[in-house]
């Protein structure tokens, strides 16, 4: 079965108005998601913007980014098991993060 | 990383629970005039729990993950904003002490009950205005948002918002301390403690059948904050009146309602459906009531519902007990609702006539001429009396005084038997 990455971006400014409650709420709807069979692998990312390389006249520099511009943040990602893009993307749309504001880019993993 | 519990389950209101006890220890190690830094901090350890569970899994201590997160963030944010000047290492220092042993371990959990009790007492302050305590003590102790205290008062939340700010502003002018009241302030203080917790316990205790849901959590936020104060060594009979009243009472909220939404009135509600837990927590704690010497309007009120808890169905139960305890309410308290209550345990005792004499100077009160529970126990006693026509008529006049859509059916259903 073919595999795919669902790389989740949000928007921490969205979290601002939920109290304790809605917040344990929506953990407990990104929990039942998380525990599908369909889940090979979840990661988190670190929380800072991350460096961004790139070569300015043939010289490489590091930069703070990618995203430093926009609000929203890649926040982590999940590997999953799907026949095709279409189910990947039905998987990605079961998923809570959009209700709560946030994106998921959807990309298959290449020979996989 | 912390260990991964694929399986656990988060206990209900954790969040809650654990933004209240944590914003309490912040805010002692802050000082009370940072409490709006404690709530946030928290709120960002929540933030961080939400960005990291779903990925790596529940920790197996989620209680402990989100207060040792919530210190080190404070130790972040104090160290970036020098808002504490010299004193700042002194503070980091202190964060750091209290953020290395984490609940649930014994002397952790013993020190949060005591960061807790503070912080009620503080919130509850007689200098403060009952509304102004009671949303202070749900945000910052009981961990409800602006927006559930909104829905649970029916008010905005720009309000409710403004209330918090006034609140903190009072405190801050008035140098209100986290110190615990003692010798002779003690009992003012305790007594204020009580009559907001009350006051917290009613607000949610007199929404009827198909409010939200968020009304019974302040019924059983007031039963926890009664609770701490009884735990507390400075509890007095008084304390525990409080608490076995509204155990008693909030053990009745899952009968009050049935399937369909509509109201059941005490003696027709399922008993079974009664939390038996929390009767035996409203019994404990009447016990306890009973030590001293001292009968105050708790006591009364808990004997009221002690009684009718006690009852195994209501053929059994003891009406003439009931009528006796709302006399000596009505002594204490000669407001018109107890006088009404008392009325209809009279009708159970000698009959609808004599109750119909009891209510006769209520009805000819100006102020509660439109009040709809008058109308609708004046209704019911016509009814019982066999005065149909006159029955109808009041029970007409309560659902046209307004009234929540519940009891709007409920007296339908009473005027429609007024018909056949």
């Amino acid at each position: 079965m073919a595999q795919f990455m669902l790389l989740l971006y949000d928007n921490p400014a969205n979290w601002q108005k939920l109290g304790p409650e809605d917040m344990q709420k929506a953990l407990e709807k990104y929990m039942a998601w998380t525990k599908k069979p369909f889940t090979v692998d979840s990661k988190r990312l670190a929380e800072d913007p991350g460096r961004v390389i790139r070569s300015h006249s043939g010289k490489p520099r590091a930069t703070d980014g990618p995203y430093s511009e926009t609000k929203e943040v890649l926040g982590g990602f999940y590997t999953v098991e799907a026949a095709s893009y279409d189910e990947a993307v039905k998987l990605a749309l079961e998923h809570p993060h959009r209700e709560y504001g946030g994106t998921i880019e959807v990309r298959q993993l290449y020979g996989q | 990383m912390t260990a991964q519990a694929d399986t656990a389950v988060l206990v209900e209101h954790l969040f809650r629970h654990q933004a209240g006890r944590v914003v309490a220890r912040l805010t002692r190690l802050l000082g009370v005039e940072y409490v709006a830094l404690a709530e946030e901090t928290v709120q960002e350890a929540m933030l961080r729990a939400l960005q990291t569970w779903p990925y790596q899994g529940i920790p197996e201590n989620a209680a402990g993950w989100l207060f040792r997160v919530a210190h080190n963030i404070a130790i972040d944010v104090v160290r970036r904003d020098k808002v504490f000047g010299g004193k700042t290492e002194g503070i980091v220092a202190e964060l750091t002490r209290s953020g290395t042993v984490v609940p649930p371990e014994p002397d952790v959990e013993e020190q949060l009950r005591d960061d807790e009790l503070r912080m009620i007492f503080m919130c509850c302050h007689p200098a403060l205005t009952r509304e102004a305590s009671v949303a202070l003590s749900l945000k910052t102790i009981g961990g409800f948002s602006v927006r559930e205290i909104a829905r649970a008062f029916l008010a905005d939340e720009a309000a409710i918002a403004q209330r918090l700010v006034r609140a903190k502003r009072q405190i801050r002018d008035q140098q209100l301390t986290l110190d615990l009241p003692a010798g002779p302030d003690l009992a003012a203080r305790l007594d204020s403690a009580l009559e907001v917790i009350y006051f917290m316990f009613n607000e949610g205790y007199s929404a009827q059948a198909g409010a939200d849901l968020i009304r019974q959590d302040l019924c059983l936020e007031a039963l926890r904050l009664g609770r701490l104060v009884a735990a507390a060594s400075m509890a007095t009979p008084r304390v525990h009146a409080l608490v076995a009243l509204m155990a008693l009472q909030a053990a009745r909220l899952p009968a009050r309602v049935d399937e369909a939404g509509d109201l059941v009135l005490l003696e027709d509600q399922d008993r079974s459906r009664w939390d038996e837990r929390l009767i035996a927590v409203g019994f404990h704690h009447f016990d306890r009531s009973i030590e001293g010497s001292e009968v105050s309007e708790y006591h009364v009120q808990a004997a009221i519902a002690a009684t009718h808890a006690r009852a195994i169905d209501p053929d059994t139960l003891n009406w003439g007990l009931i009528l006796e305890l709302y006399d000596q309410l009505l002594a204490i308290n000669a407001s018109p609702i107890v006088a009404l209550n008392r009325a209809v345990a009279l009708a159970k005792v000698h009959g609808p006539a004599a109750a119909m004499a009891a209510i006769a100077p209520l009805e000819r009160d100006p102020k509660l001429r439109h009040y709809h529970l008058l109308l609708a126990v004046r209704g019911q006693l016509l009814f019982d009396l066999g005065r149909t026509r006159e029955a109808a008529k009041a029970f007409r006049a309560a659902i046209a005084c307004g009234c929540t859509d519940p009891e709007r059916r409920l007296l339908e259903r009473r005027l429609e038997a007024c018909a056949r």
